[in-house]
C-alpha cells in the first residue's frame, strides 16, 4: 500500500518531470489510438467484406492452351477440329465429385439447355408479317388464280416468300402480291428458349443480387419437377399467367415435348447498354431446376447442354489446394479454375494499404517512443539515485522499489492514455477517411495515367479486370473496446520497456556506494 | 547475552589481493541498554564495518550474528526495517518529503504494526527535541542538527533493538553534538536500546560504555 502512496506523492512532488513524460505519452496515446482505430476498423471492414463476398471459382476452357497446340495450314484444319473434339468435357457427375471437397463451403451449378415451342412466341424483335402489293390493269375477263411466285428481294428486310393472287373483273385486272418480310435478330440460340436449370437456390445469384425478382407467383419449389419461372416479357407476350402450362419441345426432335407449369414470373431489373434489341437478354430465359435438365438429357442425350459450376471456398488459403485436388480428380488439362480472389483483393486493396500504413506508423511510433521514454527514465533514475539509496538503507526491497518506480510511470501512463484515447477517438474518423481518400485518389491517378497511355480519357473499366466487386470507399474508424484494450496493452508494454532502466539500475546500485557518493 | 555479535569478521574488497584485508578477526559483542563506539583513523574500515553490521554488505570472513541468527541467513531488508535503525552522518532523509513524512515512511516500510503513525511520529519528534511545527517542514528547511534529530526519530519509529549511527555528530557543532549524545544515552538507559556509534570523536568515546578501536591493517 505504501508503494502506491509513495508513487502518488512522488508524482505530485515531481511535477516537471512527470508533465514531460505525460506529454510524450499523450502524443503516443493519441497517435496510437488513431492508428489502432484505423487498423482495427480496416481489418474489420476487410473481414466483413470477405465474409459477405464468398471466394468462388468456376471452370473455364483454356482456349490459349488449346490454340498453342494447333497446327497451321489448310491441311491441318481437320486435325485441329478432331483434336478439339477429343477434349473431354466435364459432366454433372464430375462437378459433384469436384464439389465434394474439404476445402469448400459448398458448390452449385447452372445446367442450361435450349428448347423450342409451338405454342409460345419467342420474345424477339425478329418476326414475319405479310405485305400486299396491288397492281390493277383493265381487261375483258374475270377470274382468280393463286400460287407462289418464288423469292424476291424485299426492301427493308431479308428475302421472303411471295404469293401472287390475280383477280379479273370485267376489264380491270388487280394483281395482289403477298410477301413475308423477316426481321432477323442478331441473337443466335440453338433453341428459341434458354432453359437454366439451377442446382440450389444459392445458385440463383441473379435473384439473390436482385437483378431478377419474382413479381408474380413464386420460385420453383421442386428442382426435379417440370416447374418453371418465366420472364415478365415472355409472359406478357404470350398471355401466360402463374399456374399456366407451357409446352416446350426438343429443337432437334419435334416429337419430344415437355409440359411445364409456370410457378412464377420474374422481372429483369438490370440496365443494359444494348440499344439494338427491344427485349432484355433474359426475355426468353426460363428458370427451372437442374434435375429437370437431367431428365431432358436422359430423354434425349443429343440435347446440347452447358454446365457452369461455382465452387465456394472456405477461405482464401485453400484455393491452391482445391485446384490441385481437382486436377488430381481428373479435370482435363484444357480446363482451368478461375477464382474471384484477385477481384476481392483489388476491392480491398486501398483499405489494406491504409491498414498497412497505420500498422507501420504504429510500430515506428512505439519504437521511437520506447527509446525516448527509456532515455528519460534513465536520466530520471540517475537523478533519483540518492532516493534509491535511502529507500534501500531503510529496508525497502529491490522488488518493491522497482514496483514503485514502475507504478509511478504506469499511473502517469494510464491517465495520459485515457486523455490520449479521447483525443484519438475524435481524430481517428477524419484522419482514417482522409488517408483512404488519398489512397483511392492515388489508385485512380495511376489508372488515369494508364488510360492516357491508351490515348483515351477515363476508361470505364478497371485494369485489374473486373468492376463487379465494389470497392470500400469509407473507413469510419471507431474507438471500440478492442482499441482501448490494445491501447492499454501498449501502455503497459511501453511502461515496462521504459522502466527497464530503473529495474536494472535498482538491481545494480549499491546503497552504500550511492550514499557515500552523496556524502 | 549480546544482541549482536561479530565472530572473526574479516573483509576484503573483491578485486583486492588475497591477503589484503580492510580488517580481519574482529570479535565484538554488543548488548542492549549500552552505548558503544567504534573508533579508528580514516581508512581503518569503520564505515565498512558499519555496512556489515547493517547488512548493506556481507563479510568475506566470519559471521555477524543478530539475536543468535547469522545475518547471511536472514532477510536483510526485513532486518533493516524492523530490527535495526540507522543514522547517517549526512542524515539521508528524502528532501521531497516533510519531516513527519520521512518518519512515517519508515513506519510504512517496517513490518512492525503501529497504530496512529502520525501521533507516534509527533511523539518521537518531541522526544528528540523537535516541535509539531517542525513536522510540516520540508527537510531542506531544517538545520543540520534538526535533520539529524529527524534521522534519529526515523530510526526509532519502528522501535528497533539496535541503533547504529555513522558519525552522527560529524556535521554538528559541539552543543548540538552533546544534545544528540544525550538522546542516545537516554535511549540506551531508558529504552534499553543498543547504541553503536561509529566515530572518530573523542567526545563521543567519552560518553559511551565501551569503545572498540579498529586498527588499520
Amino acid at each position: 500500500m505504501y508503494i502506491l502512496k509513495n508513487s502518488l506523492v512522488s508524482i505530485i512532488r515531481n511535477k516537471g518531470r512527470n508533465i514531460l513524460i505525460g506529454i510524450i505519452i499523450l502524443v503516443i496515446a493519441a497517435s496510437s489510438t488513431v492508428t489502432l482505430a484505423i487498423r482495427n476498423t480496416a481489418k474489420r471492414l476487410v473481414k466483413n467484406y470477405e465474409e459477405s463476398h464468398d471466394i468462388i471459382a468456376s471452370i473455364s476452357f483454356d482456349r490459349q492452351g488449346m490454340s498453342a497446340k494447333f497446327k497451321g495450314g489448310e491441311d491441318a484444319k481437320k486435325e485441329n477440329i478432331e483434336a478439339f473434339n477429343s477434349i473431354e468435357t466435364f459432366t454433372i457427375e464430375d462437378i459433384k465429385n469436384y464439389g465434394n471437397s474439404e476445402y469448400l463451403k459448398g458448390f452449385y451449378y447452372l445446367y442450361a439447355t435450349s428448347l423450342n415451342s409451338d405454342s409460345l412466341t419467342k420474345a424477339t424483335d425478329s418476326f414475319e408479317y405479310e405485305v400486299e402489293d396491288r397492281q390493277t390493269t383493265t381487261s375483258s375477263t374475270s377470274k382468280t388464280t393463286g400460287g407462289n411466285s418464288g423469292m424476291g428481294k424485299v426492301p427493308g428486310g431479308e428475302f421472303g416468300g411471295r404469293e401472287r393472287h390475280t383477280t379479273i373483273n370485267n376489264n380491270t385486272t388487280t394483281v395482289i402480291t403477298k410477301s413475308k418480310e423477316v426481321f432477323q435478330s442478331s441473337r443466335n440460340l440453338t433453341g428459341d428458349f434458354e432453359i437454366d436449370g439451377y442446382s440450389y437456390y444459392e445458385a440463383m445469384t441473379d435473384f439473390i443480387s436482385g437483378t431478377y425478382k419474382v413479381t408474380d407467383g413464386e420460385m420453383i419449389t421442386d428442382f426435379e419437377s417440370l416447374e418453371c419461372v418465366i420472364s415478365s416479357e415472355l409472359a406478357t407476350l404470350n398471355e401466360v399467367t402463374v399456374g399456366s402450362k407451357i409446352t416446350l419441345k426438343n429443337p432437334t426432335s419435334s416429337e419430344k415435348t415437355y409440359e411445364f407449369t409456370v410457378t412464377g414470373i420474374y422481372t429483369d431489373n438490370s440496365n443494359t447498354d444494348d440499344t439494338k434489341n427491344m427485349y432484355s437478354p433474359s426475355a426468353n430465359k426460363i428458370i427451372t431446376g437442374s434435375g429437370v435438365i437431367d431428365l431432358l438429357v436422359q430423354d434425349d442425350s443429343s440435347l446440347t447442354t452447358n454446365i457452369t459450376p461455382t465452387f465456394i471456398f472456405k477461405s482464401k488459403d485453400v484455393v491452391d489446394l482445391f485446384i490441385e485436388e481437382v486436377k488430381q480428380k481428373g479435370l482435363n488439362e484444357y480446363y482451368t479454375i478461375n477464382t474471384n480472389l484477385e477481384e476481392l483483393e483489388n476491392a480491398t486493396k486501398s483499405i489494406e494499404n491504409v491498414k498497412t500504413f497505420a500498422t507501420t506508423f504504429l510500430i515506428i511510433t512505439l519504437i521511437i517512443s520506447s527509446i525516448v521514454l527509456f532515455v528519460i527514465n534513465m536520466i530520471n533514475i540517475r537523478e533519483r539515485k540518492y532516493e534509491i539509496g535511502v529507500f534501500r538503507t531503510i529496508g525497502v526491497s529491490k522488488f518493491k522499489l522497482t514496483m514503485q518506480f514502475v507504478l509511478e510511470l504506469l499511473i502517469v501512463s494510464i491517465i495520459m492514455l485515457m486523455i490520449g484515447a479521447t483525443c484519438g477517438s475524435y481524430l481517428s474518423k477524419p484522419i482514417g477517411n482522409m488517408l483512404l481518400q488519398n489512397e483511392i485518389e492515388d489508385t485512380q491517378n495511376q489508372e488515369q495515367e494508364i488510360s492516357n497511355n491508351f490515348g483515351k480519357g477515363p476508361m470505364d473499366m478497371r485494369f485489374n479486370g473486373n468492376k463487379q466487386v465494389e470497392e470500400i470507399s469509407t473507413i469510419d474508424a471507431v474507438v471500440d473496446v478492442n482499441v482501448v484494450v490494445e491501447l492499454l496493452g501498449i501502455g503497459i508494454l511501453l511502461t515496462l520497456i521504459s522502466s527497464l532502466a530503473s529495474m536494472i539500475s535498482i538491481q545494480r546500485f549499491s546503497p552504500l556506494t550511492i550514499l557515500k557518493e552523496r556524502s | 547475552m549480546g544482541i549482536l555479535k561479530l565472530e572473526n569478521v574479516g573483509y576484503r574488497y573483491k578485486d583486492a589481493p588475497k591477503d589484503s584485508y580492510v580488517f580481519k578477526d574482529i570479535n565484538y559483542e554488543f548488548e542492549q541498554g549500552k552505548m558503544y563506539a567504534i573508533k579508528g583513523k580514516s581508512g581503518s574500515g569503520k564505515t565498512t564495518l558499519l555496512s556489515l553490521i547493517t547488512g548493506l554488505e556481507k563479510c568475506t570472513e566470519g559471521k555477524v550474528i543478530y539475536d543468535e541468527k547469522d545475518l547471511k541467513k536472514m532477510n536483510l531488508d526485513k532486518y533493516r526495517n524492523t530490527d535495526i535503525g540507522i543514522v547517517f552522518q549526512s542524515y539521508n532523509l528524502l528532501p521531497r518529503l516533510t519531516s513527519i513524512e520521512n518518519i512515517i515512511l519508515s513506519m510504512d516500510v517496517s513490518k512492525v504494526k503501529i497504530k496512529n503513525k502520525k501521533k507516534k511520529a509527533l511523539e518521537l519528534m518531541k522526544s528528540v527535541g523537535l516541535s509539531e511545527e517542525h513536522s510540516k517542514r520540508k527537510i531542506l528547511k531544517l538545520s543540520g542538527g534538526e535533520q539529524q534529530r529527524i534521522a534519529i526519530a526515523r530510526s526509532l519509529s519502528y522501535n528497533p533493538k539496535i541503533i547504529i549511527a555513522d558519525e552522527p555528530t560529524g556535521n554538528l557543532d559541539k552543543d548540538t553534538e552533546n544534545e544528540i549524545l544525550k538522546i542516545f544515552g537516554r535511549l540506551a538507559k531508558e529504552e534499553n536500546k543498543c547504541i553503536i556509534i561509529v566515530t572518530h570523536s573523542q567526545n563521543v568515546c567519552d560518553e559511551v560504555d565501551t569503545v572498540y578501536e579498529l586498527i588499520k591493517q
